[in-house]
């Protein structure tokens, strides 16, 4: 159980305060209700753009970090399709810093054109690292416009070509500024020994004087229900031939995303669970496979990924993958299996608790589901999903009409 | 009115606690390290092997370390992992250059089942063909993935020219090691790195003294009889090397040099200097070449330990055409920490900075184990944080100049670069 209290700044800030009178340490977690969904199609990659900027000095402050640093903390954030997160970790008795650094960054950035030249090399290089310079590097550049034709999903976080991210402009930067960085698009939380009096005070002090803006509306094209079996094979210079099988599943806020989060488990999470055990221990087709969710806000998919043996072909594999698949929709979990995924599931959660910097961002990512004290309830979600509605919901999203195929050949170079 | 440009008053890291766990000894040689004040039911057990990779030739470490839950005479890779996972255990395993882990996560209602059944599974490892078999096609396959990624690349290279004048710190895994494999040199590692090789079990949890008793009955069976020996005195003759990786848009830098084991008197100082340089985000390294120069995502300079030894390593992936233009800003950046004192300003942040890591890094039974662990791995007491404590706080501009002539000479550097 995460104790918490919850207030509303008069701006529209959300605050929520977690007191652990354990630790010397205090979280400050700032959640922006932004992500890469909220760029337009020919600007895309520019909430992740943005992040590396919100670190390029703030209007009354020069420098993020440094001020951090000499208070004994450290920063980072991430951003997502859905969401931008901001962290700081510091000693509790300089947390002071922490919220005039973050107040500061609310109210305006400094916006200065050295700062966007270099971010922009550095997110370039990002781009290299992670998605060109590595082998199947590429492959979620190529999955995401195969599984979504219409909603923004269909392009990834750090852009849809470097070519986006060259062009950013310091005024496209303001405008993005101006609409998502403002109270009412925030939830802040307080993390670590320190009272709710005093973090009332604090949060007022730095945060009440920054102007309200409304909320922006999100009016994201809804993603039409995928009808039809989509395969695309490209070509790479890999070693290996891998393959990708997407399927939509529902949306984070449905109790259905629990039951789907289920199904991946006990089709790919573990060395227990069914395709590893099928496909690459009995039948030998796989050197691996695994399966997970994209955990998304809107329409999600559940990924089925893994590499080829070699001298097997793409067709023997998929034959044996369509009829485990068959067998989950055929058949109920048993009680067994059922109670091996729901424990994991629990354990699971016991040690992502332990960490303060955990608690407080999941207490902002449910309070922008709906309400922070999800968190305490999502367990027991989880343990109320019966065998019959893993079933039910497997028969209609695991099925050809519902998914997308991305074939990843070696070639030689 | 509001003082937006104006710092909040800091106030300094005056007092960290650093908590010595539960010692117990198992055999003459090797103890049992036990954190018991966990205030929820998580509990993790680490089990450390005298297994690292350079116990043995090749890929024979790593070959045999993938194939620890591969199967017993009477129970396969897949019955024991769902054996495992009906009782909500995570399995873990670490091999690095000297060591080799198992971790188990658990809730501490499943810590003496599961304890049993990794027991069994080790004990028992009968390499089965067709496990042994399918392992090697995943490491095959994994090791021709890892050939064509620079970061690999460089690392490996430069390990292998950093440590050149040790055969068993240089060797490197080959393609041919996953193609067929000597089932009786597997068998005999297995038997003197594993059921021979354990050298210490760490424990973090709120269980019962029974059920350490009973790790301690478990697996103190397969404790070493000796002292493990490590390597020391490593040389090198290289330079600069570079190494082709076909279609790269990127070329991965290793840098570095050999330093000197955790005990030596200049360790926590060079800390120090070394933060400066690279081991932050704030740092010389990242100031310069990342938030400067937009040449990189990031760029870091790190101290490795060894149990006789150590290393220092600059590692960064960098834009092709820019390789030369990192390389000379490196140089530039320790012939300034050489040459100019550092300001009183940056000296106090990066004294600030490290004291409040200290204090995240032993703040709870976890973190405070991994740190004690961390000193004690290589004979050294817990005072150590002490001394380290007030070194930092009594670092003057002086010594971290002394430092640098002394250990960052730039022709001292081997320099590996891959892309």
């Amino acid at each position: 159980m995460i104790a918490f209290n919850r207030f509303k700044l008069d701006n529209g800030l959300t605050v929520i305060h977690h007191l652990d009178p354990t630790t010397p340490i205090a979280v400050v977690n700032v959640l922006y209700d932004v992500g890469a969904r909220d760029e337009s199609e020919n600007r895309t990659g520019f909430a992740h753009l943005f992040e590396h900027l919100m670190f390029g000095g703030s209007v009354n402050i020069p420098d993020f970090d440094a001020p951090l640093q000499f208070a004994g903390g450290e920063s980072n954030a991430f951003t997502s399709n859905d969401i931008t997160n901001y962290y700081d970790t510091l000693p509790v008795q300089n947390i002071e810093t922490a919220l005039w650094l973050e107040s500061d960054r609310m109210l305006s950035l400094a916006f200065t054109p050295k700062s966007l030249e270099v971010q922009r090399n550095v997110v370039i290089e990002e781009f290299k690292q992670r998605y060109l310079n590595q082998p199947y590097g590429d492959v979620w550049l190529e999955l995401r416009p195969l599984a979504y034709r219409e909603h923004p999903y269909k392009w990834a976080t750090i852009g849809k070509e470097i070519r986006h991210i060259e062009e950013a402009e310091m005024e496209d930067v303001k405008a993005f500024f101006k609409a998502h960085y403002h109270p009412a698009n925030a939830i802040l939380c307080i993390a670590g020994n320190i009272s709710l009096e005093k973090t009332t005070e604090l949060v007022n002090k730095w945060f009440g004087d920054i102007p309200a803006s409304l909320k922006p509306d999100r009016m994201l094209p809804r993603e039409p229900q995928q009808t039809e079996y989509r395969e695309k094979t490209i070509e790479r210079a890999v070693p290996n031939d891998a393959f990708y099988y997407a399927f939509k599943m529902p949306e984070r806020r449905s109790f259905e995303y629990y039951v789907a989060d289920i199904i991946s488990d006990a089709l790919g999470r573990e060395k227990s669970s069914r395709l590893y055990g099928k496909l690459k221990k009995e039948l030998k087709l796989v050197t691996s496979i695994n399966a997970y969710i994209s955990g998304s806000m809107d329409e999600g998919l559940l990924v089925i990924e893994g590499k080829l043996s070699n001298g097997v072909t793409f067709e023997q594999m998929e034959t044996a993958l369509w009829e485990t698949l068959g067998e989950l929709n055929a058949n109920p979990l048993s009680d067994e299996e059922a109670a091996r995924l729901l424990i994991k599931i629990r354990t699971a959660k016991e040690f992502q608790e332990q960490g303060l910097l955990n608690r407080a961002m999941n207490l902002c990512i449910y309070e922008l589901l709906g309400d922070a004290n999800g968190v305490n309830e999502e367990n027991a979600l989880y343990q109320s999903v019966t065998a019959k509605q893993i079933q039910e919901l497997g028969k209609t999203m695991l099925r050809k009409e519902n998914c997308s195929v991305l074939r990843v050949k070696a070639i030689q170079a | 009115m509001m003082q937006r440009h104006t710092q909040p008053a800091v106030l300094p890291v005056e007092h960290i606690d650093f908590v010595k766990p539960h010692i117990f000894d198992v055999t003459e040689e090797v103890r049992l390290l036990w954190m018991k004040d966990v205030p929820n039911d998580t509990v993790r057990l680490d089990l450390f092997f005298d297994a690292g990779i350079v116990r043995g030739n090749k890929s024979i470490p790593a070959i045999v370390h993938s194939l620890l839950f591969s199967g017993t005479a009477i129970k396969s890779s897949v019955e024991i992992h769902e054996s495992i996972d009906t009782l909500g255990g995570f399995l873990d395993t670490d091999l690095s250059f000297e060591t080799a882990v198992v971790s188990i996560y658990c809730l501490r209602e499943n810590l003496d089942k599961i304890a049993l059944l990794v027991g069994d599974a080790i004990n028992g490892l009968a390499f089965r063909e067709s496990e042994v078999e399918d392992t090697l096609r995943s490491m095959g396959q994994k090791f021709h993935e890892n050939q064509q990624k620079v970061r690999n690349v460089g690392q490996q290279q430069f390990r292998k020219l950093l440590f050149e004048s040790h055969e068993d710190y240089s060797t490197l895994a080959e393609a041919a090691d996953f193609d067929e494999v000597n089932y009786q040199s597997m068998k005999r590692y297995f038997k003197d790195h594993y059921l021979n090789g354990l050298t210490r079990i760490t424990l973090v949890g709120n269980v019962e003294q029974d059920s350490v008793d009973a790790l301690i009955d478990l697996f103190g069976k397969w404790a070493m009889d000796h002292k493990p020996t490590f390597g020391k005195s490593f040389e090198t003759t290289h330079k600069k090397t570079h190494f082709p990786v076909e279609g790269a848009v990127q070329t991965a830098i290793r840098m570095g040099k050999m330093m000197f084991p955790k005990n030596h008197p200049d360790y926590i100082g060079f800390q120090f200097l070394n933060t400066i340089l690279g081991d932050y985000f704030g740092s010389r390294l990242m100031s310069n070449i990342r938030e400067d120069k937009g040449y990189t995502y990031g760029i870091g300079s790190v101290m490795m330990e060894l149990h006789n030894d150590g290393y220092l390593v600059i590692v960064t992936e960098v834009g092709k055409d820019v390789t030369e233009a990192t390389l000379a800003e490196i140089k530039l950046e320790l012939k300034r920490l050489q040459e100019e004192p550092v300001s009183s300003e940056e000296l106090e942040l990066v004294r600030n900075y490290m004291l409040g890591q200290l204090l995240k890094s032993a703040d709870g039974p976890y973190a405070m184990l991994d740190m004690y662990n961390s000193v004690d791995m290589y004979g050294i007491d817990l005072g150590f944080y002490d001394r380290a404590i007030a070194e930092i706080r009594a670092m003057q501009p002086e010594r971290l100049q002394e430092l640098a002539k002394t250990y960052l000479n730039w022709e001292d550097f081997l320099i590996v670069t891959a892309g």
